[in-house]
């Protein structure tokens, strides 16, 4: 069986024939797509280093088949930069240092977008509670929260909702 | 790349086989540094480049650092016991002062000054007679310097870049997802590979490895989309396939038969076993006279310290990419160890270690070993096999299981006091590590799979203090699983016995904790940080614990302190660190909750404040996450995490408040932080809860179980707490319904001894039925399109593709085998294929199956053909079908015969159970209701057969009738629930929601279509809205005045014990069920409390999903949900299902 969906992803329309519909998002993305900001981590949603936001929300993009995606619109870490300019989130993550390896970084930045829309001001309680189920291995959380209520900050200044411009 | 350039001054060093370089000054004035090691996702990188901007006065953004590629850095060894900077780093300060010497030396003469006048300057040399970049004085004249070990550097008091803190020059392009992790990387060409690894997850040793694949089914795979290969060396095996998706999908179908290894040593009592496995005892220590000193001593203790296996853990699977480039291999690989996996690689296809080339990018952060250079094999056997660079991810399952483990560690410690001061003490300890074997060479059997020991167990293994008589043993042994250095290696668990079994004899001696170390230490070095700890750390010093309590919490403070020893004993010091900890302790529940964590810590000369205290950060929350919640568990063959469900890591709700000292010392040389402060962890952490509790925790995790056992809380029964609000009523048998797949399977006997007595009675009198000859069915042609109009729809009502299809086969076509108690039955062609399928079936023929459940051919069919409700449809709805059903594609496909256990196998039999329960009356329409209600009706009992599933059945497996009818049953593992009667009432079920839920799947907040009657829901998408609301409005009319019953409130009612359980469902199931984010878009739309599955009479349905998961159809808005069969054993499911039934529906049978 053989479809075709249609969804945009960061701003651009794209078409992807599926001649597998178990076939995942981030299967599709990474590899269709050439977008590796989403990482695969546990393929079980346990984790969140593949999240992206479909529609605004954030999804763990191991467990979406890419079918579902039909008439979405998809925004991954790629997709939040302004050109050469990153996204607040962006900017408050790499001025506070919320990464060592980085892997889980694309599921923290994009957890911490759609937390900040749904709360722009979050207490540290608030971020540990969001955080809760993306995990990191290097013990970086503390740098991560650190990382958030400065974003929370910079997008407040900035007066960027949500994941901003597109 | 790495040779002299026309242009360039380098610094080389001659191994005797080749030149390696360590720096280049390019004529643009920018400079490359190579270093053997790698980033491990630390910010080694830029530490290294302010090394070398210090030395040569170069801005940051000129210096360019290459790690761990072959063919460009040093052979410097693994990237292990924290040398980067304290090691291979010194030969890069010297050749930076080297070029920059030199860079004078030219000025000088460039500027006609004297060498003593020239200043150099962010990449600049002057002189009061002007200036020039070092990109003018390369210009034009290359030089290549041999590297001085000797050549003076710069004096600390002089750094301007070493010792501030640095941005990482990583993250920018992390944070936007450009930045190319090894598993980011593609090469043309590039196809997928998938590994099968055997069954004996995680072992490296036994005659078995190497020797267990019997063989595989390569044809039943390789018509599979995109296959290209299957490639098997000894116990290797894999396939390749065009994509990645194609390639999993290929090897979980691919049929395998493995040889079933021996069993595990009995794990659970992990002391008592590695200390019966063979080992060899060095001394280490053995000052003074240990049996002397400890009959002397007027106080003596002996105690054992366990630690458990740990999993590394990295975030993402290990990956590699090879290119077998015409036999000059290129590997892309996230390797720890670039220069000795080469090595292996040379080994494993028999090529010199110069003929592959490894280029090395960053991937997830590893800890230790992880299955990276395992991966670098799978990638390159595979690459030589198709001639096509390869790809090879692997499962987080397979990097779990096979990743070698963090060893366990048994620490046997006894010693004593005399007058107060600390006399004896011997330690034997025991660490089944090696330096783990690749996994590619011993899979292949390049490698024998022999017990290997090695000699790592050592580290810190000498106590710090002043005691005259010690015996310090290690055992040298070799792995039990599969095992090598994680972070803190050996030391973590020696401190972790060293520094609980010091706390222990100062409360002994009651002495002050931190007092009566510091009276046992004499270097002014280790006492400064001691004292300087305790004092900004808020030491509150006691001779006792104090058991400060607030409720149900108690409260505690600990100490510990460790010099990190690495290398070949005696080994080199890296950083100091010392632990001031705050715990609180659940004095019902065992949970222990780390709050705060102060580090003092001792680095000699700081290159990157910042860069340490995020090491000290890091350090801190892993090994707090590993001391508290991990522990790898064993099957009787097997390691069994394989995913975090089953070795959850600390949260962010759980990880500690971490405030940090770094003592100034820019005199002394640069010491490794990457471990330092994870040593003194676990002791700092246990003595804490002795604080708390008065309890010695002396095997780690200190998780709720073991806390609980130690402080005497025993669980009740049931699993809840003391005092927790509800009680479950226990599962009853007599409260369970009949069903066709649970309950009478037990009852098979019973059933066979009943149909046999009525069998002998009768059966013979029923004859089969008469035949009815074959004819040619009208052409497709003759039948109107309205008639086919109605036809698909009663198709679709009547779900009868999803039973007519088998799974992967052509539709409508058959071959789905339907499992009963009574045997197996395998649905049939519904195509007009003339010789397998309709095509033959008259009107009259089909009509007659249809009604009375008897095939053309004069046979009985089985009565899990639906015939008893479909017997009550109307003619026209049966010529629409049957006129629907002879358009449909014909595809020859013959009906496998069923195999059914006697006396069910004999066909008259059916025509019995037919006397017996088939009632062939068409429906009556009820009068007094409206038209919408009678065709409501129609479509639930007849066309839409909804009794087959809903109704629960009596022990000859027919449906029951009048008030047990759609009370609900569970068929094929999945829970039909009652639609009608009380329970359906109680359920909540209503008009709207019986609508919402037939018409698009999904009753918002309330009940969402999954397994089975998510297809029926798919299917029913082609019926007009006025059928749906006409089967909404009858369901709902035949509902009794029964209210909705109050929903399980999980945060207010039963709080579950924290067990094993409990954190599988927190790591594997809350996540979409307990979202963190409500908006998440992957979360279950239904809460559980609200979940049919979870409130029927019993687990089985539950269990199914957790199982299988739910693939929503795509025409509906459903979501899916992953199946757990892979990740979870049958024991954890069922304690799974259990948890989450007391959890969310305690007052369900």
């Amino acid at each position: 069986m053989s479809l075709s969906v249609e969804f945009s992803v960061n701003g651009r329309s794209v078409a992807v024939g599926l001649d597998d519909p178990r076939r995942t998002l981030l299967d599709v993305l990474r590899n269709d797509l050439g977008l590796t900001g989403p990482k695969y981590g546990c393929g079980l949603a346990q984790c969140g280093s593949c999240t992206v936001l479909v529609d605004e929300a954030p999804a763990r993009a191991c467990v979406l088949r890419a079918a579902k995606a039909e008439g979405m619109r998809v925004v991954t870490l790629e997709g939040l930069a302004d050109g050469e300019v990153p996204h607040p989130v962006q900017q408050a993550f790499v001025e506070e240092t919320g990464a060592q390896c980085g892997y889980c970084l694309n599921g923290m930045i994009m957890t911490t977008i759609a937390l900040l829309t749904e709360n722009p001001d979050p207490s540290e309680a608030e971020i540990r509670s969001a955080l809760r189920h993306n995990l990191c291995r290097c013990g970086t959380h503390r740098e991560i929260v650190a990382s958030v209520a400065k974003a929370a900050r910079l997008m407040r200044e900035s007066g960027t909702r949500g994941r901003g411009r597109i | 790349m790495s040779g002299t350039r026309a242009e360039a001054i380098t610094v080389y060093r001659e191994t005797g086989t080749h030149r390696e370089t360590f720096l280049r000054l390019d004529a643009d004035g920018s400079l490359t540094a190579f270093n053997g090691h790698v980033d491990l996702g630390t910010g080694i990188e830029t530490a290294l480049a302010q090394i070398v901007a210090e030395e040569l006065d170069l801005p940051l953004g000129q210096v360019r650092v290459v790690l761990g590629d072959t063919a460009h850095t040093p052979n410097q060894g693994p990237t292990i016991a924290s040398e980067t900077i304290q090691i291979t780093a010194v030969p890069l300060r010297h050749g930076a002062a080297q070029i920059r010497a030199e860079l004078v030396a030219r000025a000088a003469l460039r500027l006609n000054a004297p060498a003593g006048e020239i200043e150099t300057i962010e990449g600049e040399a002057r002189s009061a007679n002007g200036s020039v970049t070092y990109g003018e004085l390369v210009s034009g004249e290359a030089a290549a310097l041999a590297l001085d070990p000797g050549a003076p550097v710069k004096a600390p008091g002089d750094y301007r870049i070493v010792g501030r803190p640095v941005p990482r020059v990583d993250l920018p392009g992390k944070a936007l997802g450009r930045h190319v992790y090894i598993h980011d990387v593609t090469v043309p060409g590039m196809v997928h590979g998938h590994v099968v690894r055997p069954p004996y997850h995680g072992r490296e040793a036994g005659d078995f490895v190497g020797h267990s694949l019997l063989g595989y089914d390569e044809a039943a795979v390789s018509a599979m989309p995109g296959f290209i290969a299957v490639v098997r060396e000894a116990d290797f095996l894999a396939v390749v396939a065009e994509r990645e998706d194609q390639a999993r999908a290929i090897a979980e179908a691919l049929p395998v038969d493995w040889r079933m290894p021996p069993d595990l040593p009995e794990m659970r009592s992990l002391a008592d076993t590695i200390r019966c496995q063979p080992a060899t005892a060095r001394a280490c220590d053995r000052s003074g006279d240990f049996a002397r000193g400890i009959d002397e001593c007027d106080l003596r203790a002996a105690r054992t310290y366990v630690w458990p296996y740990h999993l590394h853990g990295s975030i993402g699977p290990s990956v590699s990419i090879a290119d077998w480039n015409g036999g000059r291999p290129i590997l892309w690989s996230g390797t720890q160890n670039p220069h000795m996996l080469r090595a292996d690689l040379a080994r494993l296809v028999d090529l010199a270690e110069e003929d592959i080339e490894i280029r090395r990018h960053q991937a997830a952060g590893c800890y230790g070993r992880n299955c990276a250079d395992d991966v670098g094999a799978d990638a390159l056997l595979l690459a030589r096999a198709v001639g096509r660079p390869v790809r090879v991810q692997l499962t987080r399952a397979q990097e779990h299981l096979w990743e070698p483990k963090g060893a366990a560690q048994v620490m046997d410690v006894e010693g004593g006091l005399l007058g107060g001061d600390l006399h004896a003490y011997s330690l034997d300890t025991w660490y089944p590590s090696n330096r783990a074997t690749n996994l590619g060479l011993l899979l292949t059997r390049r490698v024998i799979a022999e017990p290997r020991p090695s000699d790592m167990g050592d580290r810190t293994i000498v106590p710090p203090y002043r005691i005259p008589h010690k015996a310090i043993t290690v055992h040298d042994m070799a792995p039990i699983v599969r095992a090598a250095w994680m972070r803190g290696v050996s030391a973590l668990p020696n401190t972790f016995a060293h520094e609980s079994f010091v706390d222990e004899m100062a409360y002994e001696a009651r002495q002050d904790p931190v007092d009566f170390r510091l009276r046992h230490l004499d270097d002014p070095r280790t006492r400064t940080l001691i004292l300087r700890t305790a004092e900004e750390g808020g030491w509150e010093p006691r001779t006792a614990p104090r058991r400060r309590r607030e409720g149900r919490m108690a409260y505690g403070q600990g100490f510990a302190y460790a010099t990190y020893v690495h290398g070949t004993f005696p080994g080199t010091a890296a950083a100091a660190a010392t632990w001031v900890c705050d715990v609180a302790v659940d004095m019902e529940t065992g949970e222990v909750q780390l709050t705060r964590v102060f580090v003092g810590q001792d680095q000699g000369l700081v290159i990157n404040p910042d860069g340490v205290r995020h090491q000290i950060h890091g350090n801190v929350n892993q090994t707090a996450s590993r001391v508290l919640k991990e522990e790898v568990s064993f099957e009787e063959i097997t390691v069994t995490p394989s995913s975090w469900a089953t070795y959850p890591l600390a949260t962010f709700e759980e990880v500690p408040r971490i405030e940090t000292m770094l003592v100034e010392r820019a005199e002394d040389p640069a010491l490794g932080v990457g471990e330092s402060a994870a040593v003194p962890a676990a002791a700092a952490i246990a003595n804490a809860i002795f604080d708390a509790t008065g309890v010695r925790m002396r095997e780690a995790p200190f998780t709720p179980e073991r806390m609980r056992a130690a402080m005497g809380i025993h669980r009740r029964e049931d699993g809840r707490l003391q005092g927790s609000a509800d009680h479950a009523p226990r599962l009853s048998g007599a409260m369970k319904p009949a069903t066709w797949f649970g309950r009478l399977r037990s009852k098979g006997i019973g059933l066979a001894a009943v149909l046999g007595g009525t069998l002998s009675l009768g059966a013979l009198a029923l004859p089969i039925q008469r035949a009815i000859p074959p004819t040619s069915a009208p052409p497709a042609s003759s039948f109107s399109a309205e008639l086919l109009e109605k036809g698909r729809q009663v198709f679709a009502a009547g779900n009868c593709g999803d039973c007519h299809t088998a799974p992967g086969g052509a539709p409508n076509a058959g071959g789905l085998e339907i499992v009963t108690p009574y045997g197996t039955i395998h649905t049939t062609n519904l195509t007009p294929d003339p010789e397998t399928g309709l095509g033959r079936w008259s009107l009259e023929a089909f009509e007659r199956a249809m009604r009375h459940g008897i095939s053309r051919d004069g046979t009985h069919l089985y009565p899990a053909f639906p015939y008893t409700s479909f017997s009550k449809m109307t003619d026209d709805d049966i010529f629409a079908l049957y006129a629907y059903l002879q358009t449909l594609e014909p595809v020859a496909r013959e009906t496998a015969r069923a195999e059914m256990v006697f006396p069910a196998n004999l066909r008259p039999v059916n025509a019995l159970w037919n006397a017996l329960h088939h009632d062939s009356a068409p429906i009556e329409r009820h009068p007094a209701r409206g038209a919408d209600w009678n065709r409501g009706r129609y479509l639930v009992e007849a066309t839409g057969h909804c009794s087959a599933c809903h109704s629960p059945r009596n022990l000859l497996g027919a449906e029951k009738t009048g008030k047990a009818a759609l009370t609900g049953s569970l068929v094929k593992g999945w829970y039909a629930p009652a639609i009608a009667g009380d329970a359906a009432s109680a359920f909540g079920w209503s008009e709207e929601r019986y609508y919402a839920y037939l018409r698009t799947g999904l009753a918002e907040g309330f009940a969402s279509a999954s397994g089975p009657m998510a297809d029926v829901v798919a299917n029913l998408k082609a019926l007009p809205d006025e059928d749906i609301r006409a089967m909404a409005t009858y369901l709902a009319s035949a509902l009794p005045n029964v209210p909705e019953a109050r929903l399980a409130d999980p945060a207010a009612a039963a709080r579950p014990m924290p067990d094993a359980t409990h954190r599988i469902f927190e790591s594997a199931c809350a996540t979409c069920h307990e979202p963190a984010l409500a908006s998440l878009a992957t979360a279950a739309t239904i809460p559980l409390s609200r979940s049919a599955a979870i409130r029927s009479p019993d687990d089985e349905a539950l269990k199914t999903v957790i199982r299988q998961g739910i693939e929503a159809p795509l025409a509906l808005a459903g979501r899916d949900m992953p199946g757990f069969a892979g990740e979870l054993t049958e024991g954890q499911i069922a304690d799974l299902a259990a948890y989450v039934r007391m959890r969310y529906a305690p007052a369900s049978p």
